[in-house]
């Protein structure tokens, strides 16, 4: 039995078709128990609108939606006390401390003051239980919003972006916990613009552009569904501009360690190089590429989103 | 599958009804949020203590002219004027302090993504909205009952008349019309500023509008008692509650040639604040209900 499963889930925001926004645009998708799920996508994809419809602060407009097989207000309400989520920015009342702040979700998750301790020390935050949430950092706030998630021991965890705006060690802090959870046989649901992270958790992904799924499966799937080939030459330039009018090939970027990586519409390479010698360039390397995740999330969502921003935000 | 229209959230009331131990956890969870925050105790702090002074200078007033009585029942109406004037304005200020910001921190979202419904979250502020009403009126009660004991005023044989309990229910209405209000606007603006600013807004408008209709004629002067604030003002008015009173101001005002005073009947304008506070509070429930959080 899939712990989620969405079928043709629709969120669209605004009355007017004129001024309506499709935010969430018939997505389907399922996550089946023990599996570390990434959820891609650009800003504005639709990727925090599908996880708020899951969690019940949005209304769905179309479609639907089973968690651990239930669905209806009464059977969605029991199954999400088996969820521990958070989404975007850790949200907790700031006057309070991060203790008093635990033991509201905790009253709300119906544990005991003992499960409270026990996240505090999980997450690494016993020492500064005591200070107001105001004075945390972005690191603890995030760590806080984890401990907050786990209160309840839930079966399927959903994290939207838990490693934004952390350093490199807060990243590999939440890593860890994010390994601890699956090594549990936690289900984990991860939205995260962090792909070579996601590459290297993640079981299965989804990306998603423009509020549609446009690539789903097991993370060797995904990367594998594309055929592409690395070519390389004296004078990349001009082999970069060849290929742009290549019939054979969908898009050209250039590789970080040199060359050229195309995307193809076949796996008929012979037919590239001999467009390209028609052309006076030959090739001194042209071999099918495996496209890393990253590479494949490109690609996909291409023209939505500045990359090195995304990236790096 | 959850449809379009349940989304997980819709009827979410029904699934999880109301129970004791229910209440007792969102009071629990309510009270826990409200007492560690500090807007919460400068303003019962500074709501008590003008009752405070208020009533030390009934007192000093009763010691220095022993015909102005400070004793119950007799001095229930100088006691529950502190509920009346600033009071409605403060459980007002207070209910919007303590529930917009719900919304702009996003707290009352994580709550529901913790676990509890849409439905459950709104009852929480009803509960939020019950507590402050009993904390405001029983500190009012409780400051000016020990201020009788002060006071060198003989008091009568009874504790409290039936004007007394009409003019504490009046009372009592008026801060729930105030605090529904509160709520309404809370939940629709979603911005503890904004939501002030449109609540005194409003009663300067109400005020404008009243003054305009009332030149129009005797029937929209009429209209115009049914208005939210003037509802409020008059079942906060002493004079509605206590027959006597209003006999000899009506009789002073004859002696000077004016008109006697009127009001519309205590069970309408009770029914009123009721039906007010009651559109205010299901506007606030369709609005959390219905709304994306």
């Amino acid at each position: 039995m899939p712990v989620i499963e969405t079928h043709d889930l629709t969120k669209r925001y605004g009355r007017r078709a004129a001024k309506s926004v499709l935010a969430v645009d018939q997505v389907s998708f399922s996550v089946e128990e023990g599996q570390v799920f990434g959820f891609l996508g650009p800003n504005g994809s639709g990727k925090t609108t599908t996880i708020g419809m899951l969690v019940g602060i949005i209304n769905p407009t179309g479609g639907g939606f089973r968690l651990f097989g239930a669905s209806g207000p009464k059977g969605l309400l029991a199954a999400r006390s088996r969820v521990g989520a958070t989404l975007e920015t850790p949200n907790f009342y700031p006057y309070m401390s991060g203790r008093d702040n635990l033991r509201v979700a905790a009253a709300i998750k119906g544990v005991g003051r003992a499960r409270i301790e026990e996240c505090l020390e999980l997450v690494g935050l016993a020492d500064r239980a005591k200070h107001r949430f105001r004075t945390y950092s972005l690191g603890m706030k995030q760590r806080l919003a984890l401990a907050a998630t786990m209160l309840n021991d839930p079966e399927l965890v959903i994290l939207d972006e838990p490693a934004n705006g952390l350093d490199p060690q807060g990243m590999r802090e939440i890593r860890e916990i994010i390994r601890i959870l699956a090594d549990r046989g936690k289900t984990i649901f991860l939205s995260s613009h962090l792909l070579w992270e996601v590459e290297r958790t993640c079981s299965h992904v989804a990306i998603v552009r423009k509020g549609r799924i446009v690539a789903s499966g097991t993370v060797t799937e995904v990367v594998s569904a594309g055929k592409s080939a690395l070519l390389r030459a004296g004078d990349e330039d001009a082999l970069a501009a060849a290929l742009e009018g290549c019939p054979e090939v969908m898009s050209v970027r250039r590789f970080e360690e040199g060359g050229v990586v195309v995307g193809l519409h076949s796996d008929d390479l012979a037919a590239v190089n001999r467009y390209l010698a028609g052309r006076g360039i030959h090739v001194s390397h042209l071999a099918p590429h495996r496209p890393s995740l990253e590479e494949v999330f490109i690609d996909l969502t291409r023209g939505d989103f500045d990359p090195m921003t995304e990236i790096a935000s | 599958m959850s449809g379009a229209s349940g989304g997980g959230t819709s009827g979410q009331a029904r699934a999880g009804g109301l129970r004791s131990g229910t209440v007792g956890l969102l009071l629990r969870i309510e009270v826990l949020k409200a007492v560690k925050r500090r807007a919460f105790w400068v303003a019962v702090g500074l709501f008590a203590a003008l009752n405070a002074i208020a009533t030390v200078d009934n007192v000093r007033y009763a010691r220095l002219y022993p015909e102005n009585t400070y004793a119950l029942p007799a001095s229930w109406p100088d006691i529950l004027t502190g509920l009346t004037g600033p009071g409605p304005f403060f459980i007002a200020v207070l209910m919007i302090l303590l529930l917009a910001p719900e919304f702009s921190w996003r707290t009352g979202r994580q709550n529901v993504i913790d676990g509890l419904s849409k439905e459950r979250l709104y009852a929480g502020k009803v509960i939020v909205l019950v507590g402050l009403i009993a904390l405001f009126t029983a500190t009012v009660v409780a400051i000016g009952v020990v201020g009788t004991l002060f006071s060198p005023s003989e008091g009568g044989p009874e504790f409290i008349r039936s004007t007394d309990l009409s003019y504490v229910g009046g009372c009592i209405l008026n801060l729930l019309l105030f605090c529904s209000a509160g709520l309404m606007l809370s939940t629709m603006i979603r911005s503890a500023g904004p939501a002030l600013g449109v609540l005194f807004l409003y009663i300067l408008v109400e005020q404008a509008i009243a003054e305009l209709v009332s030149r129009m004629g005797e029937t929209m002067r009429g209209a115009s008692e049914y208005f939210p604030f003037s509802i409020t003002q008059d079942l906060g008015n002493s004079l509605v509650h206590y027959p006597e009173q209003l006999a000899a101001v009506n009789s002073s005002r004859a002696e000077r040639g004016l008109p006697p005073l009127e009001f519309l009947a205590v069970e309408v304008l009770a029914i009123a604040a009721l039906a007010y506070s009651a559109i205010f509070l299901v506007i606030a429930f369709l609005s959390m209900r219905k709304r994306d959080l």
